[in-house]
């Protein structure tokens, strides 16, 4: 059995068996027998940072018998207690909320997560309004009269996910969490007279605890230690812009009520802002603006906030740059400006009334992509093999389908009895995903540059492009399948 | 196109009368799409945005252009016409210009919320009058004077759809005296052809540019200033100077002329009336000379 242990001899045994031996007990016995310094733990999976990714992966690998076998182990540097005790008043929201795709959700319902997500916290919606700041050339995504009921994308606190996939977890049971450890430094393991770990990643944790892992998986966000540690290069650009989040009280339900739901995007000449959908009056705000911008909306008092919130839905770009300005007196400003602007209230947010407090908060925006994913037993997952601009609301998403390719790629391993750590055993994830991935990431990033422009050429052919698409039925049902993971797969 | 449209109808007459009279039961149908408003046709012609307005369909404001560009050409001092040849060829986009500049500025904001108007009531004259001649309410009513008009010559803004844009056009059309007492152009046709260029690289209306025509129909020696002194001058000081549509005049009255030029980066230019003044007095003593008068110097 110990021979098993072994992980240069045991590349054509199913990994399987060797998490069947206890191989804690084993490598525990080999520690005390041959060695006197502090041997690692070894596990087939050591997945690094708790947040949707690593905890989608880990339940993943747990919820599918061909390879709940596996000895797996969670580092997470904050404290997960806080995260399953997690807890808000129905009419209070979190200000961190990601529009989770059709498909995303089904991966998670298929690994049993679903379920354990507060329903009532989570908003469907069923329509789309996006339009040009400059030119309010505009495009609705909506489905065909009579196809109601069909949801986009479905709104979702953050923490409502990590806690709901953590109860899973724990309901699973069989994963080692180390919980509020810090991984300290990665090395490569050393080669004695029993056990080959030289190429294996060993993760020292704060504590001084050592895990060998036969496979290390990145899921430890956007500063990926991990990635570091395989140095494997990230390369991208900071937008220089921040992301301004908020949780808003509007005037009521919404323009189609609780039924039919809306989310809204108008974009800006300094990034889009995006009110998204909560549960009865409550949306969330995701504003992209200069830091500039982001300091002085941080700063501002409750009321003047709400105004330029309401200011940025409806007002002229050439009122809106003023009204960043002012340190005060948006409030007024806006009711004033309100009487010499059109627009139709319809086709806009209904008007903000009030902001949750303490939930104004703003993030760098930047678009990052690891020049690969994987290195000799490293997977990188989610933000940290990609970060991407909110524009499209998908940066979770990738994440999540980033999880389903990793899994389906380790179950293969499993089944068909090759090491799951191995650069070659790892090449299905990284092919299917990366490609993906690069061509969303460009994309994004292209509409951001498109946008940010307020003349020039280009600004015509950009309402010119979002007019023609939403006179195209097709072209339109096309991209909403996109983004409900419903049609061909391109992304 | 046979018959004139209706706008162009009631500019052939002289004083405007009021729009609505001249409104036809029937005229010729149109139904283009009318700038972003929804579309009408003459049949069912919305009503007014502001007291005086008179919605246009995009044929109609075509027709008002060119023949208001015809007729003012043939005839230069028809106010009305040159009115209306602004409105027309200031929508849909160049108005929207200036209306932003005056968004943008602080000032110029403080003017769309109080939407002051310069007429002889609003302005105190006498009081005007009391001002040393250095400061720009002296330097205005002084050229009122000398020039024998009024305020309240301006024509009221009728074309232009858009409410708060109809007050930008008649803010400017109202400032434009201002503008000769800041320069200090006189209002003969060379001085209000150079101050036109200066407003058209300040403001980009195109109407202030297409009375640039006018320079074909000065005198040689006035056209050769023209391109090398005045206009330059005007090209290049209505580019860097601040938006002049953004100043609140009825403030600035007690202000002294020069640090108001300062403040906008205005330079003045060779004074024209003195120009004008000096090339006669030389033409007299040519003439003298000419004459058998050789005492007369040759240079002044
Ligand atoms: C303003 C904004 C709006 C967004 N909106 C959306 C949206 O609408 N839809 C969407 O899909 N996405 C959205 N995103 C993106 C989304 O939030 C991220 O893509 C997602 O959180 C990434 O998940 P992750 O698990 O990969 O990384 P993270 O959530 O960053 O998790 C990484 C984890 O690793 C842990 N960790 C890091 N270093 C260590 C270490 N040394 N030791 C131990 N643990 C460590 C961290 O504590 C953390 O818990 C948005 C992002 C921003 C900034």
């Amino acid at each position: 059995m110990e021979l098993l242990l072994l992980p240069g001899r045991q590349v054509r045994r199913p990994a399987l068996k060797l998490c069947r031996t206890g191989s804690l007990r084993v490598s525990a016995r080999i520690r005390r027998a041959y060695s006197s310094k502090p041997q690692p733990d070894i596990y087939d999976v050591v997945c690094v940072g708790g947040g949707p990714a690593g905890l989608s992966l880990l339940t993943a690998l747990r919820a599918n018998s061909a390879t709940a076998g596996l000895r797996v182990a969670l580092v997470e540097a904050q404290d997960l207690n806080k995260t399953r005790s997690w807890t808000l008043p129905p009419d209070r929201f979190s200000n961190r909320c990601s529009s989770l795709t059709p498909s995303s959700a089904r991966f998670l319902d298929k690994i049993g997560a679903w379920s354990h997500v507060k329903q009532e916290r989570v908003q469907p919606y069923q329509e789309m309004q996006v339009w040009d700041g400059v030119t309010d050339a505009r495009i609705e995504f909506d489905w065909a009269q009579g196809a109601t009921g069909s949801t986009i994308a479905y709104m979702t606190e953050n923490l409502n996910l990590t806690s709901g996939l953590l109860s899973r977890l724990d309901e699973l049971g069989g994963t080692t969490i180390f919980n509020a450890a810090k991984v300290e430094n990665i090395t490569l393991g050393e080669d004695t007279e029993d056990l080959d770990l030289s190429q294996w990643p060993i993760v020292h944790l704060s504590g001084g605890k050592q895990l060998a892992a036969r496979l290390l998986v990145g899921a430890d966000g956007a500063n990926s230690p991990v990635r570091t540690f395989a140095e494997i290069k990230s390369r991208g650009w900071d937008y220089n812009r921040h992301g301004v989040v908020a949780t808003l009280q509007l005037e009521d339900h919404g323009w189609g009520g609780d039924a039919m739901k809306i989310a809204y995007q108008r974009f800006l000449p300094t990034g889009p802002i995006a009110m998204l959908p909560m549960p009865g009056k409550f949306s969330t705000l995701v504003w992209s603006t200069t830091p500039s911008n982001a300091v002085l909306l941080k700063s501002l008092p409750a009321k003047d906030f709400i105004a330029l919130v309401n200011a940025a839905f409806r007002l002229r770009t050439v009122d809106l740059d003023f009204m960043h300005t002012m340190t005060s007196g948006q409030d007024d400003e806006l009711a004033w400006r309100l009487q010499h602007t059109s627009f139709v209230a319809e086709a806009i947010p209904q008007t903000v009334v009030g902001v949750q407090e303490g939930t104004i908060a703003s993030f760098p925006l930047k678009m990052r992509h690891a020049d690969t994913y994987i290195g000799e037993r490293v997977a990188l997952i989610g933000d940290a093999a990609h970060t991407t601009h909110p524009l499209a609301g998908q940066g979770l998403n990738l994440g999540q389908a980033d999880v389903e390719s990793l899994a389906k790629t380790i179950e293969y391993s499993v089944l068909h009895g090759q090491d799951l750590g191995t650069r070659m055993s790892l090449e299905g994830y990284n092919s299917e995903r990366y490609t993906k991935n690069h061509v969303f990431l460009g994309v994004v990033d292209k509409l951001h540059k498109l946008y940010s422009f307020e003349n020039g050429p280009l600004v015509p052919l950009r309402s010119l492009g979002l007019n023609a698409v939403n006179a195209m039925r097709p072209l339109k049902n096309f991209l909403m399948d996109q983004a409900a993971g419903k049609g061909v797969k391109l992304f | 196109m046979k018959a004139p449209t209706t706008p162009l109808r009631t500019l052939l007459r002289k004083p405007i009368p009021h729009p609505y009279q001249f409104l036809p039961a029937v005229t010729i149908a149109t139904s283009i799409s009318h700038s972003h408003n929804a579309t009408f046709s003459v049949l069912n012609r919305p009503p007014p945005n502001y007291p005086g307005h008179v919605p246009l369909t995009r044929l109609e404001r075509a027709a008002l252009a060119l023949g208001s560009g015809i007729l003012s050409l043939r005839d230069p001092h028809r106010g009305d016409l040159i009115a209306a040849l602004g409105e027309a060829t200031a929508t849909p986009y160049f108005i929207h210009r200036l209306h932003r500049a005056m968004l943008s500025s602080l000032t110029g904001r403080r003017i769309l919320r109080d939407r002051p108007r310069i007429t002889s009531q609003s302005l105190n004259l006498p009081y005007l009058r009391s001002l040393p001649t250095n400061t720009v309410g002296g330097t205005y009513v002084a050229w009122l004077d000398r020039e024998g008009v009024s305020p309240d010559t301006r024509a009221d803004v009728r074309y232009i759809d858009d409410e708060e844009c109809a007050y930008v056009m008649q803010r400017y059309r109202e400032s434009h005296d201002f503008y000769h007492a800041l320069t200090g152009l006189p209002i003969v046709r060379e001085g209000e052809v150079a101050l036109k260029a200066f407003e058209f690289a300040n403001t980009l209306l195109p109407m202030t540019g297409l009375s640039l025509l006018a320079v074909g129909t000065m005198k040689p020696v006035e056209r050769a200033r023209f391109w090398y002194v005045y206009g330059p001058w005007a090209v290049k000081n209505g580019l860097k100077s601040q938006e002049v549509i953004n100043i609140y005049w009825e403030e600035e009255m007690e202000t002294d002329v020069q640090e108001l030029r300062d403040r906008l980066g205005i330079e003045q230019p060779p004074d024209l009336r003195d120009i004008r003044k000096r090339e006669r007095e030389e033409k007299r003593r040519a003439k003298e000379r000419a004459n058998g008068n050789p005492a007369a110097p040759a240079v002044a």
